[in-house]
């Protein structure tokens, strides 16, 4: 009969430690991006941690401006120099220089100078000027960055570098390292909606529910977890002219800044392949597309003209 | 016998209404961080936190890295108007009232999250 009492306490005690989450929440502002984490079971100390790495890859990635205390991609872009940098940014040169060995054809970091030059033009809403874009893959064509020892680089010839396409994914892998490092395995970190981490999360089924965020296409959602998502569209940075849609990813082959997909989304396990590939796909066939995501050992969704052309048979998308 | 039953079933009605009281707070509460709210930020600090829901149209001056930013809300919405940045993309996104599609003045250090009640975890694209 005791217990009888106690019961409704036990029930609100219960009910006042489900609501209860131990988490660790920050927006950083880096990558041109908002970077929006969530750590559960994580202290301060994780959340400084994960801010800190945000910061010095946002700094040494940087490739407008050179930043004080560390040499950047700004740094190697204004030298022919051999030049001595981190052994985080000598193995994020190296690794965005090895992923197009793994299927993304159309990613090379030494467009940067072609990709500044687009963007000018598209905010002027012009198209680039032909003469231009042969001047800009001649330099691409003529130029190399070397691998030295000791952590030193030489930039050879006048083409200038650009680890915009795989910068969030590399930082979503250093996070993950440290996250997993700390036994650290409910979390969910956004990297400005076009890169995104997750682990497992701390309620329900354990899957993350991912809306896709296509101007049309709201209505839809796929569920993940333990993996990285990462996508490249044309909704909010494609630009219209004339009756084509221009794209901040350019072709470094023909200079094209006409893509042949409107969005790609990868779901991989190697956050910087997730981001090198989505970009690279945006000018792939879907043929090609499906050749890559079963070499390596991804998950892709398509969309075109508005709804989705394709998803791997094993992603389920669902209407909201 | 009797008066110790009855005494129970009373402790027992009255902790049934008080989780209830509890839970109807808990249910009431949630369905406050339904409504839309703007937060701005400058170089990572909060400047400003803005209530989309009254829909109110008002000006707000951030002042930013290189100079200030007008912002601008209407109808529950938020824009940039104005800013000295040299690309405009903030200026161009136009009015916003979705949450995960913040807009972002590089130039300036500022950038400006919708915060409320989403059906997914996390949007992508």
């Amino acid at each position: 009969m005791k217990i009888k009492k106690f019961i409704p306490f036990f029930l609100m005690g219960a009910l006042v430690s489900c609501n209860s989450q131990n988490f660790v929440e920050s927006k950083v502002f880096c990558f041109d991006s908002v970077v929006d984490f969530k750590l559960y079971n994580a202290t301060n100390q994780d959340k400084k941690a994960v801010e800190d790495i945000l910061k010095y890859y946002d700094k040494i990635s940087d490739n407008y401006d050179s930043k004080s205390g560390v040499v950047n991609l700004t740094n190697i872009n204004t030298t022919n120099e051999e030049i001595e940098i981190s052994e985080k940014l000598y193995k994020m040169l190296k690794s965005s220089f090895e992923v197009s060995k793994l299927g993304a054809d159309f990613f090379n970091p030494l467009c940067g100078s072609l990709v500044k030059k687009w963007k000018d033009s598209l905010g002027e809403g012009k198209v680039l000027n032909e003469e231009v874009i042969n001047s800009e893959l001649d330099k691409i064509n003529n130029s190399e960055l070397k691998f030295l020892d000791n952590n030193k680089v030489q930039r050879i010839g006048e083409a200038e570098l650009d680890l915009g396409g795989i910068a969030k994914g590399y930082v979503l892998d250093e996070i993950y390292n440290y996250l997993k490092e700390k036994n650290i395995t409910n979390y969910l970190v956004d990297a400005g909606s076009s890169s995104i981490l997750v682990g497992e999360k701390s309620s329900g089924d354990g899957y993350y529910s991912v809306g896709i965020k296509n101007t049309i296409i709201q209505n839809k959602y796929f569920k993940v977890k333990n993996a990285f998502v990462s996508t490249s569209a044309l909704n909010e940075q494609g630009v219209l002219i004339g009756d084509k849609m221009y794209s901040h990813i350019i072709n470094p082959k023909t200079g094209s800044a006409i893509n042949l997909q409107e969005a790609v989304i990868v779901i991989s396990d190697k956050g910087y392949i997730g981001d090198a590939l989505s970009t690279s796909m945006m000018m792939n066939t879907l043929e090609e597309i499906k050749a890559i995501e079963a070499i390596q050992n991804i998950k892709c969704i398509v969309i075109n003209n508005n709804s989705i052309t394709y998803h791997h048979p094993s992603i389920e998308v669902n209407d909201r | 016998m009797k008066d110790k039953k009855l005494r129970n079933d009373i402790i027992l009605v009255a902790s049934l209404l008080l989780i209830a009281v509890v839970a109807l707070v808990v249910i009431l509460s949630t369905r406050k961080k339904d409504n839309l709210i703007a937060k701005v930020y400058v170089q990572n600090e909060v400047v400003e936190t803005i209530d989309l829901s009254t829909k109110e149209e008002k000006e707000y001056v951030i002042v930013g890295l290189h100079g200030n930013v007008i912002v601008e809300t209407k109808d529950g919405a938020i824009r940039v108007k104005e800013s000295n940045c040299p690309h405009q993309d903030c200026v161009h996104m136009g009015y916003v009232s979705e949450t995960n599609r913040p807009i972002i003045c590089a130039y300036n250090a500022v950038y400006i999250v919708i915060e409320g009640a989403s059906d997914v975890d996390v949007e992508i694209g």
